[in-house]
């Protein structure tokens, strides 16, 4: 297992250069390059002898004018937590240990570990809520639909998850947005954001200041989570849903089921003590998938309620084409996906006693 | 040896499947039906698939008739002088005339009685021929869709026959300054959209879209998946390790992302688009074909295939290959699916395709204003399209996997 998990371990370096290097080259395949627009967008608004000293600056600052496979070693070297010093003016120092450095972004000119640092909170606390809620709810009702196979309400379950399945994140976020926070129809739920203006300076649970009821910040925010979760949440559990009820029937048709009935066993204790924990091992195997799924439903998601996470991020950093940040972004979104596939692999070898890796 | 292995390990085919009523038949007798055969037979008894392909045939017919259905040129005209014309005809696009005449074509085609091999392939010189031959011949005339509402005020046309919907989706009403968002009354079945178009007539133009690029982009996705994915079953070992790197990198970002990096560094066309969509989306593809092979190396007909010296190619997509596609059948028909919905939300996210082409997801991406205004009919109608589409591919897939699937079959 050991061995396993070092071998697995040390394959994800070269996947992640990988990742890194499709990105990059992606981006400099562009028309224009790498910084196209930034070179021609802000040098290009000050125009004659100034822009060609912008154009340089940032040519230097960001070593837009040397060959791409060394301004992608350059940033190799950046973030690798063992490489070349970089001294003020660019050139190489002595290898030593050192943090990792993601550079800074382009068009927002702060650090991109900064930026993730602020968007990433938002992205987990959406997953966060939504990834039990789609278990939960994936399982009750794969269940029920296993239980009752071949029924009307196992086939009402299945295409109703089907087509909820179907239903495009981006138009049940306008349609929720547009229904449900509008004042023309029903104003219940705030268009977008993740605080009301206020709220952050209120008390964290509701509570009775002057008189008056204050929702506090604790139910501004589920307030505002709410629809985005529904949003992030609803495809998940159908597709969960038709997991689990194909695994508990895969398993109900297996030897020990039969001897267990042979025993006499109640029919209960047969699907909740031996066939759903035996069940459960399908959905380890969707785990690993389900997080990058996420992670990229919540670019949807982020962008059409306006929360200021990981995915709106992208969608900003890729259409301005920022550099760093884009590379910053796949790097830790690969990261994420990659360890996911691991750790599910492991965890699959730990649930199943006849799963080993040796 | 083709015939052999290609009818060998898929079983018994006169086995029916679930849903079939056939009291008719002897079981004794084992009915030999080629795969293709059997798995429409067995897809077209359920009501899943029937539903989905009744939709998606609706989707091709106004894909096909989309200038007869919506236009602003009149299809037949007379002038105050006397002069006949059809202007639709003139102002034909290349696009229109390749799906016309091969639709037409299709139906010549489907009614004879060819052998079925003939048939596909001369529909397919029916298509090149066209698509190339009005490539060179047809060019894009441009007159003011206003003219001829303007001349039918002042009667320079005497009378106009026109399409049910009178209005091309690029055609933005510049006459009528009021023209714009307007709720679905009158002429406009579904309103106008932002720019003063008319809604129902963008949705029929974008049907072909939504088509072209779920079989398109599939298409490339398959095609890479199963040559990589047999590259690793087949060769095992190193090319194995190296082609599971590949896959892990398209599979661990998540996919949006990759498509937005693409998309937003190459503004893409339509072509573009089906490239970039297919070149995002093959890993499921290769990691079943490359399951499937890796079980089949060991099997006795392909170890006699390669000792009789068969050609690699051969031995890869002539033997193993029609009996480790059924996986990839299933999934690349709910990949049909992702496809469009990945371009709908590319194109909602307002990355995707140009102005000139109309797409459900752009259309849906008006509906809200930045002004906090709900345009109902432009969130309604392009999202229904979207959502049908979606779900009658997945329905079609669904019944694909009940009718392939030998595990659902033991159930």
């Amino acid at each position: 297992m050991l061995t396993y998990l070092i071998r697995r371990i040390l394959l994800l370096i070269p996947t992640l250069l990988g990742i890194t290097i499709l990105v990059f080259g992606v981006m400099a395949a562009a028309p224009g390059g790498i910084g196209g627009p930034l070179l021609n967008e802000r040098g290009g608004q000050v125009g004659g002898a100034n822009q060609q000293r912008i154009r340089e600056y940032y040519e230097k600052r960001y070593g837009l004018n040397k060959p791409y496979a060394i301004q992608y070693l350059r940033w190799l070297n950046n973030i690798s937590p063992v490489g070349f010093r970089v001294n003020e003016d660019g050139s190489l120092g002595r290898i030593a240990v050192k943090w990792p450095d993601l550079g800074e972004s382009i068009t927002q000119r702060r650090p991109v570990s900064d930026l993730l640092k602020d968007a990433l909170p938002v992205t987990l606390i959406l997953n966060l809520v939504s990834i039990p809620l789609v278990y939960v709810i994936g399982i009750v009702s794969g269940i029920i639909a296993a239980r009752n196979r071949g029924n009307a309400a196992d086939v009402g379950i299945g295409t109703s998850q089907l087509a909820l399945w179907s239903i495009p994140t981006i138009w049940s976020g306008v349609l929720l947005i547009g229904f449900l926070a509008n004042r023309e129809y029903v104003n219940w739920f705030p268009t977008g954001g993740l605080t009301s203006v206020g709220s952050l300076d209120a008390s964290f649970l509701p509570s009775h200041v002057d008189g008056r009821w204050q929702a506090g910040f604790l139910v501004d925010r589920v307030w505002h989570l709410i629809l985005p979760v529904v949003c992030l949440s609803y495809g998940g559990f159908a597709f969960l849903s038709k997991l689990m009820r194909g695994s508990i029937l895969d398993n109900l048709g297996a030897d020990y089921v039969r001897t267990a009935r042979a025993k006499g066993l109640n029919e209960n204790v047969i699907l909740y003590r031996h066939v759903f924990r035996n069940s459960l091992l399908s959905l380890i195997t969707v785990a690993a998938a389900i997080l990058p799924s996420l992670l990229g439903g919540s670019i949807v998601v982020e962008t059409i309620f306006g929360l200021p996470g990981m995915g709106k991020l992208s969608v900003d950093a890729v259409s301005l084409r920022d550099r760093e940040l884009v590379l910053g972004l796949t790097f830790v979104g690969g990261l994420i996906g990659l360890t996911s596939m691991v750790l599910r692999d492991v965890l699959y070898a730990m649930a199943d006693p006849r799963v080993t890796y040796d | 040896m083709t015939k052999l292995s290609a009818s060998e390990p898929i079983g018994n085919p006169g086995k029916p499947g679930p849903g079939e009523t056939d009291s008719t038949r002897d079981p004794l007798t084992v009915v030999r039906r080629s795969l293709v055969r059997q798995v429409a037979r067995d897809v077209l008894v359920r009501w899943g698939a029937q539903i989905g392909i009744v939709w998606v045939g609706l989707l091709v017919v106004l894909a096909v008739l989309a200038p007869v259905l919506a236009n602003s040129h009149p299809l037949l005209m007379k002038s105050k002088d006397g002069e006949l014309s059809s202007p639709w005809v003139k102002h034909l696009s290349t696009a229109d005339c390749t799906l016309l005449v091969t639709a037409v074509a299709f139906v010549i085609i489907v009614l004879t009685r060819w052998r079925a091999s003939t048939k596909v392939w001369l529909l397919l010189a029916v298509i090149v021929v066209t698509a190339i031959t009005s490539s060179i011949f047809v060019k894009q005339r441009f007159t003011s869709p206003d003219t001829y509402r303007d001349r039918l005020k002042s009667g320079e046309i005497e009378w106009a026959a026109r399409a049910p919907i009178p209005y091309s989706p690029d055609d933005r009403q510049l006459d009528d300054p009021t023209a714009r968002l307007r709720s679905p009354a009158g002429r406009h079945w579904m309103g106008t959209t932002a720019t003063g178009a008319d809604l129902a007539s963008n949705m029929i133009h974008a049907c072909r879209i939504a088509l072209s690029i779920g079989f398109i982009s599939t298409g490339i996705a398959v095609v890479i998946g199963v040559v990589i994915g047999g590259m690793m079953g087949y060769y095992a070992g190193v090319v194995d390790l190296l082609g599971m790197r590949l896959v892990e990198i398209f599979s661990a970002i998540p996919t949006l992302l990759l498509l937005l990096c693409f998309v937003a560094v190459f503004t893409p066309n339509l072509y573009m688009m089906m490239a970039i969509i297919g070149l995002t989306s093959w890993e499921g593809y290769a990691v079943f074909t490359r399951a499937e092979f890796l079980s089949l190396r060991q099997r006795d007909f392909v170890q006699s295939a390669i000792a009789s010296g068969v050609p690699l190619r051969s031995v890869l997509f002539r033997h193993m290959l029609p009996n480790g596609i059924t996986p990839v059948l299933i999934s690349a028909s709910f990949g049909v699916a992702s496809a469009i919905l990945a371009e709908s939300t590319l194109s909602f996210l307002g990355i995707g395709l140009g102005v000139d082409e109309a797409s459900w997801g752009k259309l849906l991406a008006d509906a809200r204003s930045s002004g906090g205004t709900f345009y109902w009919w432009l969130a309604v109608f392009p999202g229904v399209a979207i959502f049908l589409t979606v779900f009658a591919y997945n329905l079609i897939g669904e019944a694909l996997r009940d009718a392939l699937d030998p595990k659902v079959l033991k159930n």
